[in-house]
């Protein structure tokens, strides 16, 4: 094929002009997101004062960053993050999946409501279950627990509760949404098999075991790393509910890296340094991602 | 015929056991329960909505003493909410146009023209996807103010031009379609944009739908960015409003959650016109975690 409508002969003007469709995306995706990337690692290596870099210090903000009580804590607590929402978030999504997936009317009505809380706005979320972990008689849990006899008590001041009631709360709105996905493919399993083995007299449970889960196995993984490294930059969850307290019992990594920024201090330089640490954990996942993933992928 | 069609573990010759029946009792128990669980907060809020403050704070009560629009009307023309609502409005709608043109070109030329060398970017946009965009806020917000940028939309508009999520679907979509369409229209004279306009993009209306969705909700429910670049100004949106309400306490708790009902309930309109749509491209969109 030949350019004839083109100044520039056949292949060549063609590739170009593919390019130059695609360069308005390139420079937005350059401009947003891959540019700012490396800018982090760049500040991270200056000394800054507002948006000047005034001179370049080397490693001086790593140095300073780690060395902080608040960053030790806040990594901690970024695994413990990690942790408890592999403890409450992983399973659950599977089990509401299978629920769903058996119920025999009603299945579209359940899908829908299970997926309600994700469409709502994550900041008006924590807000709204803000009020409901209120230490105040008028807390709705509170209100709830009081009905039981459990006297009024202040949750989000106790340093052992605040992580898991953020996850909670972020499991409250994500495992909906995540069980879908598992019901996408736990329907890929063709109801005759089930038939079959049925027919074969393998219980209910046996099917369970032996076809349903190991039909969801690879995706489970999947999305366990996935789940990993979305938590791992929760942000303004303990911003909003707790301002990270108490005592930093819920500052986040990405948290830390805001406060150095947008806290009053404006330290871009320090900020940065702590975004490149943490992009560094998540290039080190993504690379166990990619590793477990790599045989699947058609992107090659 | 009809059972083999039916998905689930559980058949229908099952049913014939009584423990099964139980186990199916149980299975809806917990389906309930898990719709009480979804939906309550949100009936919560709406009922607190109604609550003055000294109600707010003192009342043991979930249900409100009394049923009046007035609260939720003095707090929407006090804080003077309209005006949120109109730029959260001007957001959304230029952040979806530039989720559709633009991840939409990138896309037509990573799955359809595919010039040479187009592999490496289809790499670098898919590792982009791993790469949460909230790590370089920092330098992001820097070249924004550099370039003079602050307190204005345009930026945030740009921002939704550039996700790797919504080109993926983009290219996915575009590989689906039938080359012979493409190249027919090629044939004919027509060049590659008059291609994407007249052949490509009509023939996608279902994925733009769904991105369009899904870019309306996200950008409604966008704050971080939104907050550094409008702070201070007047063009602040919805999310960025409760935001400066949630970090400087400003506001008393009953209109806290009054503006948390407001800032709902464009979403909640939203997934009640598309839920279909919502909950079948879950998947597709949700898999990015």
């Amino acid at each position: 094929m030949s350019g004839q409508k083109s100044g520039l002969p056949g292949k060549t003007g063609e590739t170009l002009k593919s390019w130059l469709i695609m360069l308005p995306g390139l420079i937005l995706m350059t401009f947003f997101v891959w540019e700012p990337l490396f800018e982090s690692i760049r500040m991270s290596l200056y000394k800054t004062r507002n948006v000047e870099l005034v001179r370049w210090i080397g490693l001086d903000n790593f140095i300073s960053v780690i060395g902080k009580d608040d960053f030790v804590q806040a990594l901690t607590n970024t695994f413990s993050y990690t942790v408890w929402s592999l403890l409450l978030g992983f399973a659950l999504p599977v089990l509401l999946a299978m629920l769903i997936g058996e119920t025999r009317r009603g299945k579209g009505f359940f899908r829908t409501a299970v997926y309600l809380p994700n469409m709502l706005p994550g900041l008006a979320v924590i807000i709204l279950w803000s009020a409901f972990f209120s230490g105040k008689e008028s807390g709705v849990l509170n209100i709830l627990l009081g009905h039981l006899g459990v006297p009024a008590q202040s949750y989000l001041t106790r340093s052992e509760w605040v992580v898991p009631i953020i996850i909670l709360i972020a499991t409250w709105k994500g495992a909906g949404a995540t069980a879908l996905i598992y019901m996408a493919g736990m329907a890929s399993v063709s109801p005759e098999l089930y038939e079959a083995a049925a027919i074969d007299g393998a219980t209910v449970w046996h099917r369970i075991i032996h076809i349903l889960l190991p039909s969801i196995k690879k995706l489970a993984g999947t999305l366990l790393i996935l789940q990993i490294i979305s938590v791992f930059q929760i942000m303004y969850e303990p911003m909003v509910l707790t301002k990270g307290g108490p005592d930093n019992a819920s500052l986040s990594l990405m948290q830390l890296m805001w406060q150095y920024a947008f806290g009053g201090s404006m330290n871009y330089g320090k900020a940065s340094a702590v975004a490149v640490i943490v992009t560094l954990i998540l290039l080190g996942m993504t690379a166990v991602y990619s590793y477990f993933n790599r045989k699947e992928s058609d992107w090659d | 015929m009809k059972n083999a069609q039916r998905t689930g573990v559980i058949r229908d010759y099952d049913m014939h056991s009584l423990s099964v029946r139980i186990g199916y009792g149980v299975i809806l128990f917990f389906c309930g329960l898990m719709v009480i669980l979804a939906v309550f907060p949100l009936l919560w809020v709406v009922l607190a909505g109604f609550k003055d403050l000294k109600e707010f704070v003192s009342s043991t009560s979930i249900v409100p003493q009394y049923f009046s629009p007035q609260p939720f009307a003095t707090t929407w023309s006090q804080l003077g909410i309209a005006k949120n609502y109109l730029n959260s409005l001007i957001f959304v709608v230029g952040s979806v146009i530039c989720a559709l043109i633009f991840n939409g070109l990138l896309g037509y030329g990573l799955g359809i023209l595919k010039p040479k060398g187009h592999k490496a970017v289809k790499r670098l946009v898919l590792l982009s996807l791993l790469m949460p965009t909230t790590i370089s806020i920092v330098p992001l917000f820097m070249n924004i103010q550099n370039l003079g940028l602050g307190n204005s939309f345009v930026p945030l508009w740009l921002s939704y031009g550039a996700n790797a999520m919504y080109v993926i679907l983009f290219v996915q979509f575009f590989e689906s379609l039938p080359r012979s369409i493409v190249e027919a229209s090629r044939i004919d004279g027509c060049s590659q944009l008059q291609t994407f306009f007249h052949i490509v993009l009509p023939l996608s209306k279902p994925i733009c739908a769904v991105i369009a969705i899904f870019a309306v909700n996200a950008a409604w429910s966008d704050f971080l960015l939104p907050y550094l670049v409008l702070r201070g100004g007047n063009l602040q949106t919805v999310m960025v409003r409760l935001f400066v309400f949630s970090t400087e306490q400003t506001v008393n708790e009953d209109t806290m959650m009054r503006s948390v009902v407001f800032s709902m309930i464009p979403p909640i309109i939203l997934f009640f016109i598309f839920q279909k749509q919502l909950t079948e491209n879950a998947v597709s969109v949700g898999i990015k975690g």
